[in-house]
């Protein structure tokens, strides 16, 4: 206030921003402050902060990345014990349906030979009933002439001869 | 009644006087510390103390470092890049210390006992001229005599092309005239305006105490005047912020368009 020039500005009503006589020091001044400035933020400040972003956005980048192998390598464990899973069930399945059929066939075999041992007896029953009745339809005939002797003989009261009986059987019932 | 002098505040006084120093075409020239320097001085010191104890490498930031990050992703994302684009990084210095050293200085100047550098017109001036002279270089180096691209609009009349390159060659010469006069404006204003509701808050108020009746009145004005002060106060908290932003946005127009020329802008 004790300068006598801005005083005047002042008092005349004018801006003191319009003073000449103040403008090259301020200039001067700024030009420097500003330049130390900048060589000091360009140099020193703004490297350091970018340079911490950065690595910080590396150090994330990293961890995600990391994150993500981890997750895939689990991951692919989860599938490869999923495949060993389903490798046991089917080898398991395989075995249940082996001792199944296995056991299927051996249950066809002895029924089989069951069945060949019924068969058999059957055959020999069947013979022997084949015989049986063979033999009985041969004492028929005897039991025919014989019958009708006797009925000739009550009847007439004479003797016929089996011979002739069976001659006339044979005649009557073609055997 | 206290004298209203809204242009007290904006002188400039010696704090520490040096002797004059010559120089070979000027004459001398006063390098004395007067309270405009002192300012920057001191905002020049804040920043570095700031940017001392932010610039720390921690992968986990702190508080300081989260709001230099912060800084510097602003500038980074929104101005250099944003506006620039991927050639914009080598710009960020220079829009980072316009950007902080106008804040700084416009906060400053918000201070109580504050004095408020940049309703200086010699500095405003000074940086606008910088600015612009920035960008002319950066636009000769970039694209060498090509840079008169820039004021030919292509694809229309020859004639109706150097009817506009007049108009292109004027708004491009003016900008530092306009760069320097928004931020000096501004700056002066607010601080005027403030200066002007604060002493009414003491003059209605004295004048209210002075007696009763119509008196009165003042004390009411006085309270009115005050609000008004908090809230003219508050805006230019806001303007600092801005006008700073609007600097450094302006830096980076200016730059995409020499930067970028050869894209078709």
């Amino acid at each position: 206030m004790a300068d006598p020039t801005t005083e005047a500005a002042a008092s005349s009503g004018g801006l003191p921003q319009f003073d000449l006589a103040q403008w090259p020091g301020q200039i001067v001044w700024l030009l420097i402050i500003f330049g130390v400035l900048y060589f000091v933020f360009s140099r020193v400040f703004l490297p350091a902060v970018s340079s911490t972003i950065d690595a910080r956005e590396d150090k994330i980048s990293g961890d995600i990345g990391d994150a993500r192998r981890a997750r895939d390598a689990a991951r692919a464990d989860l599938d490869a014990a999923a495949g060993e899973l389903a490798q046991a069930r089917a080898r398991a399945q395989k075995v249940a349906m082996d001792a199944q059929s296995e056991a299927k066939a051996a249950a066809l075999a002895r029924q089989a030979v069951e069945e060949a041992k019924l068969a058999e007896t059957l055959a020999v029953a069947e013979a022997r009933i084949a015989a049986a009745r063979a033999e009985a339809m041969g004492h028929v005939r005897t039991i025919a002439v014989e019958t009708a002797q006797a009925m000739i003989h009550r009847l007439t009261g004479a003797e016929a001869s089996s011979a002739e009986v069976e001659r006339a059987i044979s005649q009557a019932v073609p055997s | 009644m206290a004298a209203i002098e809204p242009m007290e505040q904006f002188l400039i006084h010696k704090v520490v006087d040096f002797p004059l120093i010559p120089v070979p075409v000027l004459g001398h020239i006063d390098l004395s510390i007067t309270n405009s320097v002192l300012f920057m001085l001191i905002a020049a010191g804040l920043l570095c103390l700031f940017f001392v104890a932010a610039a720390k490498r921690e992968l986990v930031p702190g508080r300081m470092q989260a709001v230099a990050e912060m800084l510097y992703g602003m500038v980074d994302n929104v101005l250099t890049g944003g506006i620039i684009g991927d050639r914009g990084r080598p710009f960020l210095p220079i829009v980072f210390t316009l950007f902080m050293l106008i804040a700084i200085l416009n906060l400053l100047g918000l201070t109580p006992g504050g004095f408020t550098v940049t309703s200086q017109l010699a500095i405003t001036g000074t940086l606008a001229v910088m600015t612009f002279l920035i960008v002319l270089a950066v636009g000769f180096a970039r694209n060498g005599l090509g840079f008169f691209k820039l004021f030919w609009p292509a694809g229309m009349h020859p004639a109706m092309s150097a009817f506009l390159m007049i108009i292109e060659l004027i708004s491009f010469l003016i900008r530092p005239f306009t760069l320097a006069l928004r931020l000096f404006g501004n700056m002066l204003g607010g601080h005027v305006v403030v200066y002007i509701f604060a002493a009414f808050v003491v003059n209605l108020a004295i004048f209210g105490l002075n007696g009763f009746g119509l008196n009165t009145l003042g004390l009411l004005g006085s309270g009115l005047s005050f609000a008004m002060v908090l809230a003219l106060t508050a805006l230019d908290l806001v303007i600092a912020i801005i006008q700073a932003f609007v600097w450094a946005a302006l830096t980076c127009v200016y730059l995409n368009e020499v930067v970028n020329l050869d894209h078709g802008h």
